[in-house]
């Protein structure tokens, strides 16, 4: 690993190490998470219309057509994982939200992602999905800087995302906002998974005996279905309802546990976190796998854009979020390189 | 100024593809305390104008009613309201004072005007135009902002033409409320609904003489209790929408459609009067848009309360009216509660005014289907003081169907309450 001062901070200008979480002179974050829905659009003109009156609320004072989100797409790339985020074709707005974001444990990088759908009956689910991650990747992150368990650290996100969520409620009608999990901290030596809901985790492996297969559990009717043995799982997405989830976060969920596992990969491979946009159209791990492999092991951006591309192809009804980390997480080879000369 | 009104918007943003109504129930409620001085400084003016043509005298407790009605509401002004009572016939007359501009209230002046009243006699006939063009020149000789009146009657509008009295409410409109009153059976519910509805007031029947000095008094009341006056429903609309119709849906049915105002390019301004601290009302809105595509999002209505001030209009509240495309059958056909009881409650008012006009053109089958259109609905919303009134017109066989029967003989004042009150509404339980 480098020694000394490798960087400048970018509050303060101070000199910081590249192990460094914060910026020793003013406290400045160096390595943030970065949230989908972050940023703002900076749009003068109606995207359909072309009327330059657009109001603070996001509406064309003219046609009165609601403006393009930001939300609507996002690509975030950090090298050690990329997810993509996208409206779909049938939806009038993103209430998926991710979170990704990179540390360094023990001398050896750590990928942290959270994925979380907004439910689309509850009181504003997108403001919910982004609360969610953004509170849950804060807990993560300082976890695994601190060392700490990252099962606990994992059940610490959720309840934390949770209070997050009960402080976003207004009274109205419809459920409390409420949003599905999944997070994901994938370490040199395995990925220790949270979730709650039909967000999925999968592992995707590229060698022989390295088989892909689905990590984590639905919290859906079809799910407890097939669980229960009452319905094979191709037929259970076909039954009314198959998608009612029974597992959240949210203001009305508050004491829920969620389910938490440990993954060792067996070789190297990709761990993926997705939300159902994605999985409806390719279920299985295996079929996922041949799409998203080799590329995600070396381009996971340029494989997570292909993945959403897939399901905005087969019909794009639901937002669709897929983030790829591939395994082990290796520090991107051109930064190495430059710190070595 | 105030701005702690809301404006509430209840409605199923969902559409179907292609689908372009969208409907909204706006809910428009004043803060219950701490509401802000009136809108500008003037205070608030009174006017009570009684009929006093030669009818009143028979039977002779009318007048004498009427004389103790208007004593029990000049009581209930409170100090430093301008007021003044005027004396209605085939003219119009100050009762008090004399000088045709308005007093101001104080135990004095109350005392006069309750003497004045006292010594009113009934002679002439009756031109509620002519009422109207007095109470008008006597508010604008004072600054008031808040401008209200009480008209009671007992006759028709005879000594003057229908066109004579419209000409007359056009020029009183905006100018001050009214709430008119008509006392026994022998006035005409039409003539007095024109009046009130204009002047955003309310209306009703008194059959008995002896009720008048408590209505009287409770009209005073809530007259008291108005504290921002002037306020307006703004509403924005996408170009190439057609504003299709809003209305007060409660506390009684208005159709404010063809007040509209036009206040900027895509806004048109719907006076809705003054406001009392904690009032409540709801309004139906429908507008006809241009449809998007499935997962697009529009801004079918943006819903503002504004109020006029000397330095221009200040929004006190604001809605936003939604529309979104989608192919998710579950969210377009989901029915918004209060979109349907309130449609529910204006097609009741509508079928009991139809009813009763046929059974006065003697068309008992278009009656007895209209009355029990109106049964069946009163009994779905549980409007129960609908339901009651309704009783007293036909013999209810099934009110879930709406089974009735015309009564044989009917009083001509449970006729007219129902014919005045048809338009009263309940709300939808939350």
């Amino acid at each position: 690993m480098t020694t000394g001062p490798q960087a400048a901070c970018p509050n303060c200008g101070r000199a910081v190490g590249s192990g460094d979480n914060f910026c020793e002179g003013c406290r400045t974050e160096l390595v943030p998470a970065v949230v989908s829905g972050d940023a703002p659009t900076a749009a003068t003109e109606c995207a359909f219309c072309h009327a330059a009156q657009l109001t603070a609320d996001g509406y064309c004072e003219s046609c009165g057509r609601k403006q393009p989100s930001a939300r609507d797409h996002i690509e975030v790339d950090l090298g050690l994982l990329a997810g993509v985020t996208d409206k779909g074709l049938r939806h009038s707005r993103n209430e998926d939200a991710m979170a990704l974001a990179t540390a360094e444990q023990a001398g050896h990088p750590v990928a942290v992602a959270v994925v979380c759908d907004g439910v689309s009956s509850s009181r504003r689910p997108d403001e919910a999905s982004l609360a969610a991650v953004q509170t849950a990747v804060r807990v993560l992150l300082a976890g695994v800087r601190e060392d700490a368990d990252l099962l606990e650290t994992s059940r610490a996100a959720v309840a934390e995302a949770q209070r997050a969520l009960a402080g976003l409620d207004e009274p109205g009608p419809g459920d409390a906002p409420s949003a599905t999990f999944v997070s994901a901290v994938l370490t040199h030596e395995a990925a220790t998974l949270c979730w709650l809901g039909d967000s999925r985790a999968y592992w995707l492996g590229s060698g022989p005996g390295a088989e892909a297969k689905r990590l984590t559990d639905d919290d859906s009717l079809a799910g407890e279905m097939v669980a229960a043995g009452l319905v094979s799982e191709d037929d259970a997405m076909t039954l009314p309802g198959a998608h009612v989830v029974t597992g959240w976060i949210g203001a009305d969920a508050s004491g829920t546990e969620p389910h938490v596992a440990t993954f060792t990969p067996p070789g190297p491979g990709v761990l993926m976190l997705c939300s159902d946009g994605l999985w409806n159209y390719r279920p299985g791990a295996a079929e996922l796998a041949e799409l998203a492999l080799p590329r995600a092991l070396t381009d996971p951006l340029g494989a997570a854009a292909a993945l959403v591309s897939f399901a905005i192809e087969a019909g794009g009804m639901d937002n669709i979020t897929v983030v790829l980390a591939p395994y082990p997480p290796t520090a991107p080879a051109p930064e190495e390189k430059t710190a070595d000369e | 100024m105030s701005s702690d009104f809301t404006v509430e918007i209840s409605q199923n943003e969902y559409l179907a593809e292609g689908a372009e109504d969208v409907n909204a129930i706006v809910t428009v409620t004043a803060p219950d305390t701490g509401l802000a001085a009136p809108v500008d400084d003037q205070g608030s003016a009174e006017i009570i104008i009684i009929d006093c043509s030669g009818s009143m005298r028979s039977p002779r407790t009318k007048i004498e009613q009427a004389r103790a009605a208007t004593a029990a509401a000049v009581d209930v002004i409170k100090d430093g309201v301008a007021f003044a009572v005027i004396a209605g016939t085939n003219k119009a007359q100050p009762i008090f004072p004399l000088d045709y501009g308005l007093a101001i209230a104080d135990d004095q002046t109350r005392f006069l005007a309750k003497q004045a009243v006292a010594g009113s006699l009934p002679r002439g006939g009756t031109a509620i135009g002519q009422w109207l063009r007095l109470a008008h020149s006597m508010f604008l000789s004072h600054p008031a902002s808040l401008r209200h009146a009480i008209l009671l009657t007992d006759g028709q509008n005879q000594h003057e033409s229908p066109e004579q009295l419209g000409e007359a409410i056009s020029l009183c409109e905006g100018v001050f409320s009214c709430d008119c009153r008509g006392v026994g059976t022998d006035w005409e519910v039409s003539e007095l609904r024109r009046i009130s509805s204009a002047l955003l007031g309310t209306v009703d029947i008194v059959p008995d003489p002896s009720g008048l000095a408590a209505d009287f008094a409770a009209m005073m009341q809530t007259a008291m209790g108005k504290q921002v006056a002037d306020v307006s429903l703004r509403v924005w609309t996408p170009q190439h929408a057609t504003f299709r119709f809003l209305k007060q849906v409660a506390p009684m049915v208005e159709d404010l459609t063809s007040r509209r105002v036009q206040s900027g390019p895509q806004a048109g301004d719907y006076p809705t009067g003054a406001w009392g601290a904690g009032e409540s009302r709801d309004y139906h809105l429908c507008v006809r848009v241009t449809p998007a595509g499935v997962g697009q999002e529009m801004l079918a209505a943006r819903v503002s309360l504004v109020a006029a001030t000397p330095s221009g209009p200040d929004v006190l509240g604001q809605g936003l009216v939604r529309a979104i495309w989608t192919d998710d059958e579950a969210l377009s056909t989901r029915i918004n509660g209060s979109v349907a009881h309130y449609t529910g409650q204006a097609e009741l008012a509508q079928v009991i005014q139809e009813g009763l006009e046929a059974r006065k053109r003697g068309d008992e089958d278009t009656a007895t289907a209209k009355l029990g259109r109106a049964v069946a609905l009163a009994e779905q919303s549980g409007n129960e003081g609908t339901a009651k009134l309704l009783a007293k017109v036909v013999d209810v066989v099934d009110a879930a169907s709406g089974t009735v029967a015309l009564k044989k003989r009917v009083d001509d004042a449970d006729e007219m309450a129902l014919d005045t009150r048809s338009t009263k509404t309940v709300r939808t339980k939350k």
